[in-house]
């Protein structure tokens, strides 16, 4: 047929590589992101504790500012795993609120509109899709968490007497793998509830109740009954389990490294196959 | 298999216990190509197991060579534009379409050189600026185009494409599909309104429940439909006395006067005796004005094969 052999060419130029044209997705999502008002404004609030404990790190390390003071008073500006632990504990707060403020907003527009149709009609996956709308999330908690966390730990290590760093080493890795692994399920948690929830309020109140409420009822499940399983569906228990053990600080009472990898990837599984289900270029009927 | 081609080689497709289409043994050539049915029909399944956004349950599909299963291959040469209202309502039209550029591997100045073709392909180059938004129907409708053409795909898949255009647009629109499969591309189009494929197709799929119920050029399809008598539509100035001298020469089942224009619906089963015997009474002075086959359109066709109208 003459219709064969009529003018079309296809383009034969250079083309982005793989990762390059993925990054395309979390580079929309983060500017999205960074035009709210709102998430900037918790951002910057974030920083507050990091800067607070900025100072307690430079107090502590001029041991001429609070000569003469007792020895009690010298142990409590001890800057060790408590330290990072209570900064992680504080700062993992924000982080929750953060992902309930702006990840609602990654995948429900996209799936309110039909749109995923045409991000999958595009080389793109997926698992792709999913992990370049989770990038620009972990991306924005990683503001809030591991970076700050790793800034107070070369600002600790370069003030403190030599030998600190070789002997806490474990707490800069403890810090970071731990917040990681927050900063992760916070992402996932924050997807899922964005990938079934249409009404940006509902699914950020998801969010947060997934950490507090959740963690709620695993206090009260191990109080009534008496067990201990019910830090299986304690998030926050489960998370902090895995910073105790990763930063060598003693575990809280009942509670393994052991439960707390179970726990947490149960709670991934769970959030990854919802995400699943929900995630199709069309809309499947069942 | 063609790699000039879209095969679809007894493909099934099911929705746990609803079926999206079945035992599809189709082959789509370039050029326009229309599929047409109901809602329901299987239109857009069909589309989206083109455009691997769906998989077969059995069979196979091949798109110019390339299995849908190989999207890095596949969507190179394939654009899809969803029937769903998809732009992002917070981008501009020229974001929209230049993000998605983005997503082929494009680089910055070629992808916004190549959105500004689309967009104004698509006639949406003053609005380009404007957030999608603020678009009407019709111009979200030609977004979806623009990003769809951007990347100057070999393939067209577009779900509805003419839904939500004024006249003008359509008729513009309609243009572009003819021009863009006029060159050796594929444009396959859906639509649920007969009178709208009937105009510009080269040819036409026609589904129902799942089925293809015919495809083929519309008179290709109509000659092969045996049961139902051909119709004429014949105007002269004498219709009663033609009407008398085709029952007597011809191999006529009915026919019908229209009052008041002029006009004779003829019926019958033998389509080349009667226009043999219709061109040697022409030169007989009924004064016939016109001739046209009444049933050669997609409607009659849907009618005939389905039992009820799209």
């Amino acid at each position: 047929m003459a219709v064969y052999k009529r003018g079309y060419q296809r383009y034969t130029g250079p083309r982005a590589g793989h990762l390059e044209r993925l990054l395309v997705l979390p580079r929309e999502a983060w500017r999205r992101l960074s035009s709210q008002r709102i998430v900037t404004a918790l951002l910057a609030l974030s920083c507050v504790w990091p800067l607070l404990c900025a100072l307690f790190i430079y107090i502590s390390n001029h041991t001429e500012l609070w000569a003469g003071l007792d020895r009690g008073f010298s142990r409590m500006l001890a800057v060790d795993s408590t330290f990072f632990l209570t900064f992680m504990k504080v700062q993992s707060v924000f982080s929750v609120l953060l992902a309930a403020l702006a990840g609602p907003g990654m995948i429900s527009p996209d799936l309110g509109n039909q749109g995923l149709a045409l991000y999958f009609s595009r080389p793109i996956s997926r698992l792709e899709y999913t992990l370049a709308k989770m990038a620009a999330l972990v991306w924005l908690l990683s503001l809030a968490t591991w970076i700050p966390g790793l800034v107070l730990f070369v600002m600790q290590a370069s003030m403190a007497e030599a030998g600190w760093l070789a002997a806490n080493w474990r707490l800069c890795a403890g810090l970071v793998l731990g917040f990681w692994v927050w900063v992760a399920l916070a992402s996932l948690v924050a997807l899922a509830s964005s990938a079934w929830v249409k009404w940006r309020l509902i699914a950020g109140a998801v969010v947060l109740g997934f950490f507090f409420v959740l963690s709620g009822i695993g206090v009260l499940v191990n109080a009534v009954f008496r067990v201990e399983w019910g830090d299986l569906i304690n998030p926050l228990r489960a998370a902090y389990g895995v910073w105790c053990a990763v930063m060598g600080a003693e575990m809280p009472a009942g509670l393994s490294l052991g439960t707390s990898l179970i726990s947490l990837a149960l709670m991934a599984a769970v959030l990854s196959l919802a995400l699943e289900r929900r995630l199709r270029p069309v809309e499947v009927v069942s | 298999m063609s790699a000039q081609e879209i095969v679809f080689d007894n493909v099934s497709k099911f929705y746990g216990d609803v079926l999206g289409v079945n035992r599809i043994e189709l082959r789509i050539p370039p050029g326009l190509t229309s599929i047409v049915g109901p809602n329901g029909a299987g239109k857009s399944t069909l589309m989206n197991l083109m455009c691997g956004l769906i998989h077969p349950d059995r069979g196979e599909i091949r798109v110019l060579g390339i299995p849908p299963r190989d999207p890095e291959r596949l969507m190179r040469i394939t654009g899809y534009a969803t029937q769903f209202d998809a732009a992002p309502r917070w981008a501009t039209g020229f974001d929209f379409v230049v993000s998605s550029l983005l997503l082929f591997g494009y680089s910055s100045s070629m992808a916004e050189r190549l959105a500004w073709a689309a967009l104004e392909q698509a006639g949406l180059t003053d609005a380009a600026r404007r957030k999608v938004n603020s678009y009407s129907k019709g111009m979200r409708q030609r977004v979806r185009l623009a990003q769809a053409l951007a990347h100057d795909p070999q393939v067209l898949v577009l779900d509805e494409p003419l839904n939500g255009l004024d006249p003008v647009v359509r008729a513009e629109t309609i243009a572009l599909f003819r021009q863009l499969a006029a060159s050796g591309r594929h444009v396959v189009i859906s639509s649920h309104v007969l009178q709208e494929v009937d105009v510009i197709s080269d040819r036409v799929v026609l589904m129902a429940n799942g089925m293809i119920v015919a495809e083929g050029d519309i008179r290709g399809v109509r000659e092969e439909i045996h049961e139902h008598p051909s119709q004429f539509l014949i105007r002269c100035r004498q219709p009663a006395r033609l009407a008398s001298l085709l029952f007597e020469r011809a191999p006529v089942v009915e026919a019908r006067l229209m009052e008041g224009d002029g006009a004779l619906l003829v019926l019958t089963r033998d389509r080349g005796e009667f226009t043999r015997i219709l061109t040697r009474l022409a030169s007989e002075g009924l004064g016939i004005d016109s001739i046209v086959p009444a049933d050669e359109n997609v409607h009659a066709l849907y009618e005939y094969l389905v039992g009820g109208s799209a």
